[in-house]
């Protein structure tokens, strides 16, 4: 008997033992294409940049349009491509810490490629995983894509400004989230309004500081 | 679409079963999958019949096994096979913790 994903799970084991004997904390930020990942991360990394030392991976398909964002934040981040590819993997992110030196960090945070499928199933070595649900995107993605909420720690309803424009039931998401993953942290975050990005921000900043 | 990269890893596998074995050729590739693994079986076996070609698993199929979802209760120790991925125990106050469906694993390669 062999697991399929084996080679990628030692690979993401090492890069676990390499973030733990560097006392870097990681998070693999995950979400679909426009749940506003990107943008939550410049405005975490406005109220987090003071206090602790970050750096940023960003897994993107073709472009550098996200890492140009996060680098103005001042962070410094390390851009992968994956020509297509759908999600990040160990090797990627083994590769990309070559030239990040991880002693000088303390939270090190993996922007992944935008899907709510593939992601989820691929370890990275990251301390935990961190999902944007965006409230266009509908309150029935946990349980249509129940993995990537089951792997979280946390999810974050995002765009809750948007709330009045939609059919979202917010009760209703919340309570699939909690049944699919009793232990799971939810926070309801507008970028654009700053709500909730502080309850967001103090959690992460407890979370790094391990 | 990462059912590319497993059908890539299943492949090696079957390929280096069947060198270990010094077989010229594989028949069957068995796979146990978790019903909470995210894999389409239609676009694995695609993903598979693509790269599979020229290689001595030409031939080979993948014969797939599915695992229900089950988990144990962390209170009362019930196992219980779920449906609506409610992690809840319905018998008492515990939590359900995942003791099968997440498999991705090769369980078998035919190969002479």
């Amino acid at each position: 008997m062999k697991n399929i994903l084996g080679a990628n799970d030692d690979l993401a084991a090492l890069n676990r033992k390499m973030f733990a004997d560097s006392g870097v904390v990681v998070m693999n930020l995950m979400g679909s294409p426009g749940s506003g990942k990107t943008t939550l991360l410049e405005q975490t990394l406005t109220r987090l940049a003071d206090k602790i030392r970050i750096a940023v991976i960003e897994g993107d398909l073709f472009t550098a349009k996200d890492a140009e964002r996060i680098e103005r934040a001042g962070v410094d981040v390390i851009q992968i491509n994956t020509a297509g590819g759908c999600h990040l993997d160990a090797a990627m992110i083994q590769k990309a810490c070559a030239s990040l030196d991880l002693a000088a960090i303390d939270l090190l945070i993996v922007e992944n490629v935008g899907n709510l499928v593939c992601p989820a199933e691929f370890d990275l070595g990251e301390t935990f995983k961190a999902v944007v649900l965006s409230i266009t995107e509908g309150d029935d993605k946990p349980l249509k894509y129940p993995l990537i909420f089951k792997e979280s720690a946390v999810t974050l309803l995002n765009k809750i400004d948007l709330l009045p424009f939609t059919n979202f039931d917010v009760k209703s998401a919340r309570n699939d989230l909690t049944t699919l993953h009793p232990s799971i942290k939810i926070f309801e975050t507008s970028c654009t309004l700053g709500t909730g990005l502080d309850a967001w921000c103090a959690w992460l900043l407890e979370r790094a500081a391990v | 679409m990462h059912e590319a990269t497993l059908a890539e890893n299943i492949l090696n596998i079957a390929l280096e079963a069947a060198r270990q074995n010094h077989a010229a050729k594989v028949f069957k590739v068995g796979l146990t999958l978790g019903d909470m693994a995210g894999v389409e079986v239609e676009a694995l076996n695609l993903s598979f019949d693509v790269l599979k070609k020229d290689t001595s698993a030409e031939d080979a199929e993948l014969v797939i096994k599915r695992v229900p979802i089950s988990a144990t209760c962390n209170q009362c120790g019930k196992t219980f096979r779920l449906e609506r991925y409610n992690f809840f125990c319905p018998d008492c106050d515990g939590v359900l913790i995942l003791q099968s469906g997440r498999e991705l694993l090769v369980d078998f390669v035919d190969c002479e």
